[in-house]
């Protein structure tokens, strides 16, 4: 095999095309150009006032069985069994100033996923260690001072933590609760909008040897049961609110809900990373309409038979092809969406996505990495997927339709469809490899990172596989 | 598709017929057939004798009845429960196909202008009929027939087709829901408004084709105008989502189809689709302009 014949040869003359063609050339820069331009049109376009709050944000929603508590008391209980419906459901024993909300209180609780835990007051939160269920709680209240316990047998007790509330009344109410945190969101779409809103999965929790002292003044019947903050309401109008009850002393208790003061980062839900790599929309037009012309032009002005004649090694072509044009589209593309980053951010702030609410994304940080990294692999990806489907199909205008049809359409007509069915539309056309751009939780994050680039990945592969089995078979044409 | 290796495909025979033809051209004209006529004529050969013509035209119907069929059995049927005070737009749901449909249409249209510039025949045409106000206004005519003809049947067809699942799955007069019929002055409206849209998207797309001239070009400009707004708007946070929503030629045109909470539309029907037009009427005017300064 002579030098001329090498593999390099090819890509040598592959890359000239690549950079001498003047549709190629445009369509890189259009590629990085309008992922930039959509991306800071984008930024400019949203705003938020999640800024004007500054004041903490309490959540305080859960089941409570309980009756208030004259003086200095102690409650003592033993939690059997906890339903896991998540790492940070809840139950336990509360001392709180009253049934209203947002009161201060004091409590002891157990967790599948955290333990034994003292919290108190939306702020204190104490591990008491791992072990679940059951579990011994205590709490004693001498003045406006709580001290919690918990034992593994309920003889010997071991001091977990002590809070102060200051202002307590000298009554206060005391007994058994039950929360879950939610546990994702319910989406409706019915008569053609949609609604979403936090989904909970109600959590049950059973007492038994409850002892209060001083007992209580009145018969057994003196426990009230009572959904503090309300019960959950759903985006489909539906309500969920928990229950209480109380046989031979056995108390069960069902709650959703949680006891916290919600973080800034929790209280907007926009990503601001993945808007502000959003231009990728246009951007990846662009890409796959590279990918295409990068193989039908040859095949338009019959450069391809020039090509092949002196590399007759016709798979060894496309693979440089592609070779070439994944490692320069991915290159400008992490130009682009470097760039839309960096520049949709100040942008951003001055639209009042500001810290702490929105803390400025940290190149160093691996879900941003990702994203970025993500978008310009997708980019690459499309171009390929056009390279691919070009190779196929072999004329421009049947290529180019092709490719946005796969890829561009199926995200638009989606939102007619049924939740269901937007879901999985979503999951398996090749805009799944855009959950790279995810960087926290959201309703819509139908596909997880990882999964959704495999999706796009396999598109891909399929395309190219068919292009050179189809190369070394067919005539060209 | 066939394959014409030397003439590379199809326009390049659509261009020799065209010339076959030339002598005829000259004999109609002694005959004293208005020049209309005979570009009429002459545009309808070459659009009907492309092989992808036919092939789009199929996609068109295809994809406005199947994908309508297929949205039509998805609706959720919640609703049906009176008591959630809910209404599905059904005319609207049935012709989801006109997203994909649509496609056809850019294709077609871009594919009857930027396929004669590709292989030159446009030269050829320009040399028979020098008056290019009239070549343009075929073009626009023939392009305009074939899209309104078998867009009538698509819609027709998805209507048809959604009858029966509709009243399959609980979608009966009975449930306040009568079958769907061109009677009702709604669903008339949205039915023949499709076929409007399509129209429209189609004269969008001749315009600029006429401006761009080059396949790929044309196709990523239409198919982002139409298609990257509705996914930039998600990107954009209240009031201007709000109305890049109500000024985007595809939800604009769009909102023809709406049967059901008039009220809640971004624009109205009626003011939606004149968006769609004077959007078609732009580049029509700026590809007319073009066409006739610019050497072809």
């Amino acid at each position: 095999m002579s030098a001329r014949d090498g593999f390099g040869q090819v890509l040598r003359g592959e890359w000239t095309k690549l950079v001498t063609v003047r549709s190629t050339v445009w369509c890189l820069f259009l590629t990085v150009g309008l992922t930039i331009l959509l991306s800071i049109i984008g930024a400019q376009g949203s705003s938020t006032n999640v800024g004007d709050n500054a004041e903490r944000l309490l959540e305080d929603r859960f089941h409570f069985m309980h009756q208030p508590l004259d003086g200095d008391g102690t409650i003592t209980a033993r939690v059997v069994r906890q339903e896991d419906t998540g790492d940070w459901a809840k139950a336990g024993i509360m001392i709180k100033q009253s049934t209203e909300p947002r009161t201060p209180y004091v409590a002891m609780l157990v967790t599948p996923g955290h333990g034994v835990r003292f919290q108190a007051d939306f702020s204190t939160d104490v591990a008491a260690g791992a072990g679940g269920t059951p579990a011994w709680l205590r709490l004693t209240r001498s003045g406006t001072t709580i001290t919690g316990f918990t034992s593994p047998d309920g003889a010997a007790w071991r001091q977990v933590g002590t809070a102060e509330l200051a202002g307590l009344p000298r009554t206060a109410e005391v007994g058994m609760f039950a929360a879950t945190p939610a546990s994702g969101t319910r989406v409706i779409r019915r008569g053609g909008s949609t609604t979403s809103s936090p989904d909970y999965e109600p959590s049950t929790a059973t007492f038994d040897s409850v002892r209060l002292a001083p007992a209580a003044g009145g018969p057994a019947g003196a426990w009230q049961s009572d959904a503090i903050g309300g019960g959950v309401e759903f985006a489909d109008g539906t309500t969920l609110v928990g229950e209480a009850s109380e046989s031979g002393g056995v108390f069960t208790v069902t709650g959703t809900g949680d006891i916290r003061e919600v973080p800034f980062t929790e209280r907007g839900d926009d990503d601001i990373v993945r808007n502000a790599l959003g231009g990728v929309y246009l951007g990846m037009i662009a890409a796959a309409v590279l990918g295409v012309l990068y193989v039908t032009s040859e095949y338009k002005t019959g450069m391809i038979r020039t090509t092949l004649t002196a590399s007759p090694r016709r798979g060894r072509v496309l693979v440089a092809k592609a070779l070439l044009l994944g490692t320069v589209t991915f290159a400008c593309g992490l130009v682009a969406s470097l760039a839309s980053l960096l520049g949709a951010r100040p942008i951003q702030r001055d639209r009042g996505f500001v810290p702490p609410f929105y803390p400025d994304p940290s190149l160093t940080s691996g879900t941003v990495l990702r994203a970025v990294f993500g978008t310009a692999a997708f980019l690459a990806l499309m171009a390929l997927l056009g390279l691919g489907l070009g190779a196929v199909i072999r004329r421009t205008a049947g290529a180019v339709v092709a490719v946005l049809a796969l890829a561009v359409v199926p995200g638009i007509a989606s939102s007619l469809l049924p939740v269901e069915g937007e879901k999985w539309l979503q999951r398996l056309t090749p805009l799944a490899g855009l959950a790279m751009q995810q960087t926290r939780e959201r309703w819509d994050n139908w596909v997880s990172p990882w999964p959704g680039f495999a999706v796009a990945c396999a598109y891909v592969a399929l395309a190219l596989a068919a292009a050179v089995l189809l190369i070394r078979r067919r005539d060209t044409a | 598709m066939k394959h014409a290796p030397r003439f590379r495909g199809a326009p390049a025979i659509a261009a020799a017929r065209v010339s076959e033809r030339g002598m005829g051209v000259t004999a109609l004209h002694h005959r004293g057939g208005p020049g209309l006529v005979r570009a009429l004529h002459g545009e309808w050969t070459k659009l009907r004798t492309l092989p992808s013509t036919g092939w789009l035209l199929l996609g068109l119907v295809a994809s406005t009845v199947g994908l309508g069929a297929v949205t039509t059995w998805s609706i959720p049927t919640d609703c049906l429960d009176p008591d959630l005070g809910c209404r599905e737009d059904l005319a609207r749901v049935n012709l989801t196909g006109v997203y994909l449909a649509q496609i056809a249409v850019v294709v077609l249209a871009a594919l009857a202008v930027t396929a004669e510039y590709g292989t030159q025949t446009i030269r050829v045409t320009l040399t028979a009929e020098p008056r290019r106000g009239l070549v343009f206004v075929a073009k626009a005519i023939v392009v305009t027939a074939l899209v309104a003809g078998a867009g009538t049947v698509g819609v027709l067809g998805a209507l048809a087709a959604g009858r029966p699942i509709l009243s399959g799955n609980g979608f009966t007069t009975a449930a306040g829901y009568p079958p769907l019929s061109l009677g009702d002055e709604p669903t008339l409206r949205a039915a023949g408004g499709t076929v409007l849209y399509l129209l429209l998207v189609g004269l969008l797309s001749l315009g600029i084709g006429m401006s761009l001239r080059h396949t790929p070009a044309v196709l990523a400009t239409v198919l982002s105008a139409l298609f990257v707004w509705p996914i930039a708007a998600s990107l954009l946070s209240g009031e201007w989502a709000a109305r890049v929503m109500k000024y985007a030629p595809m939800n604009a045109g769009l909102a023809i189809q709406a049967t059901e909470r008039l009220d809640d539309l971004l624009i109205g029907p009626w003011q939606g689709l004149g968006v769609l037009a004077a959007y078609a009427a732009g580049t029509l005017l700026t590809g007319a302009v073009v066409f006739s300064l610019r050497d072809a």
